[in-house]
């Protein structure tokens, strides 16, 4: 079996063709182009005085307003929060449909947990905007119970961008999560137990460091979906919340500045990389590990 | 063995846990039952408690020229989306699967790599080539660009399928002297087809939701339902925007079910 993998090529491969041909075409050549564009003061082929230069790195390096640095550090802000919320909460969903001895609850579970995700993330902005805002189910509950006297400002800042932003991406962490906590192997809880452990000592000395991986992969997926979100910052943060992909659309829609844009976008695709590489990375060798078993 | 220790009488602890569980879930769920209430409430903004049950804002809806333009365009888009990315996700899967390739999972990665860069760059890079190129913002480009970030989709689902199945059912029929055009269209094919059509599924799906990439690739007056209402929402929060939320989750729903019909969700869990 094994040199029947490592033989040459079968005719099969040529199926791939195609999708290397889109993907060369639409995916590497453009990013090409966009870093390339980062480097030219203008469009060079309309423009024959275009000139090759670092400027627009300058100018988000010198920041003279003062608001670049602010908005990439409000990405990775935003981000980490997000990341961290999401773990919290899906990975005790994880956990419980991993563990799950019903197959039709197993699949209720799953459902109720992929049927968000396949709702449209502007959709999803809406729910949350009718839910936070001002005259939205929240304050009006509050309002009416006599809880507050005024709505709480529960939308156009970061904390409803949050909010919304872990609604989105903590299915991502869930399926992550389930699949590393579901290999676990049960028995390791139960021996654990039966030699005097409480559930909870069970739970953190074994299946939590076991799980480890997962957690690290989970995140940095919803990591790297959180830091390039566009829609949800720009609705739910008003005039509070200004991240790098927000800025990204200012310049191309706004301030047609496509060099500028194009050196935004080179900042937030090297960050995305590094966390791409680490995924692919941890993904490998728990890929590995599963093949061993 | 752990039903054993289930059946006590009443656990405190496990108690918690699925109250937990049950609250965690129900975060998960109630914005979109939220969006049917007020897809329902006939009020002229938005507002709380509903006062009533009425169809006005989906009227609105289907008799905005505005919303219908959007609607059928994005459906025209996905459902290009959904027959490209099938044809090109489903034979790169083959290829990877079968074709002894080398560096199987650096290819692999690179083909799902659109899923985890930004799709807003993806967005802007196509943006910034085809002005380059000077052709303009063409629906074309607008459909290629979304079957680039719905293939790893396919791609996963039909690997998904072919990881599972026994590969001897294969070298069975190539045994009994099928040759392996047959084996390849008469046992291969029909054992990833579900695999495929569940990837497409979610290639429609991709598309039709679609935003960041859509953003800087749509023309004024040729934009998705999702740029529409997004722009919409900016001035506007009424009923008009959760009817037509409404129209997306329940094409959705009806997607997850197809789904499971098709190849049963679990296969997703395996990413």
């Amino acid at each position: 079996m094994a040199d029947a993998v490592r033989s040459r090529p079968s005719p099969i491969a040529w199926l791939i063709a195609p999708a290397l041909l889109l993907f060369v075409l639409f995916f590497v050549l453009p990013f090409g182009v966009m870093t390339a564009m980062s480097f030219f003061s203008s469009n060079p082929v309309s423009n024959p005085n275009a000139v090759l230069t670092t400027r627009h790195y300058e100018r988000f390096i010198v920041d003279s307003a003062g608001i670049f640095h602010d908005a990439l550090w409000a990405t990775l802000r935003i981000g980490f929060i997000t990341t961290v919320v999401s773990l919290l909460i899906g990975y005790p969903l994880a956990h419980w449909m991993a563990r799950m001895q019903s197959r039709l609850g197993h699949a209720l579970v799953l459902m109720a947990v992929i049927a968000p995700m396949l709702t449209g993330i502007v959709v999803r902005t809406f729910a949350w905007m009718t839910i936070l805002q001002d005259r939205g189910v929240i304050n009006t509950l509050l309002v009416s119970w006599g809880v507050t006297t005024r709505p709480l400002p529960l939308m156009y800042n970061e904390f409803g961008t949050v909010v919304a932003l872990v609604h989105i991406y903590v299915p991502f962490m869930v399926l992550t999560l389930t699949g590393v906590i579901g290999r676990i192997d049960e028995r390791l809880e139960q021996a654990a137990r039966s030699l005097g452990a409480g559930r909870l000592r069970a739970f953190a000395e074994v299946t939590l460091p076991l799980s480890l991986p997962g957690i690290l992969a989970g995140s940095l997926l919803v990591f790297a979906l959180s830091i390039s979100a566009y829609v949800t910052p720009s609705l739910m943060g008003g005039t509070d919340v200004l991240t790098l992909p927000m800025l990204i659309a200012q310049q191309v829609g706004t301030s047609f500045n496509p060099g500028f844009a194009g050196a935004l976008g080179v900042i937030l695709l090297l960050v995305s990389l590094a966390i791409v590489i680490a995924y692919n990375h941890i993904l490998a060798r728990l890929a590995g590990e599963q093949g061993l078993a | 063995m752990s039903a054993a220790l289930n059946k006590r009488p009443f656990d405190a602890g496990r108690a918690a846990y699925i109250a937990l569980n049950l609250a965690l879930l129900a975060f998960l769920l109630v914005p979109i039952f939220v969006v049917l209430i007020f897809a329902l409430n006939p009020t002229p903004f938005i507002s709380f408690p509903p006062v009533g049950v009425s169809l006005r804002w989906f009227e609105k809806f289907f008799a905005s020229s505005d919303f219908m333009n959007a609607l059928w365009l994005s459906l025209w888009v996905a459902g290009c989306v959904l027959a490209l990315s099938i044809g090109i996700g489903g034979a790169c899967a083959l290829a990877l699967a079968r074709g002894n390739l080398p560096g199987r999972a650096f290819l692999t990665a690179f083909f799902m790599s659109p899923l985890m860069l930004p799709a807003i760059l993806t967005g802007l890079a196509l943006f910034q080539s085809y002005l380059l190129a000077g052709i303009g913002r063409p629906t074309w480009g607008l459909i290629l660009a979304h079957t680039l970030v719905a293939v790893p989709y396919v791609l996963r689902t039909t690997l998904a399928v072919l990881h599972n199945f026994d590969r001897r059912i294969e070298e069975a029929a190539a045994v009994l002297g099928a040759a392996p055009v047959r084996v390849f269209f008469e046992v291969t094919l029909p054992l990833i087809r579900p695999g495929v059509f569940a990837g497409g599924v979610f290639a429609f799906i991709v598309s039709f939701d679609q935003f960041p990439v859509s953003l800087f690739l749509v023309v004024p007056k040729g934009e998705t339902l999702p740029v529409v209402l997004f722009n919409y929402m900016k001035f506007d929060l009424d009923g008009a925007i959760a009817a037509a939320s409404m129209v997306s989750i329940l094409l959705a729903l009806s997607v997850v079910l197809a789904l499971e019909r098709l190849i049963g969700l679990k296969a997703y869990v395996k990413l």
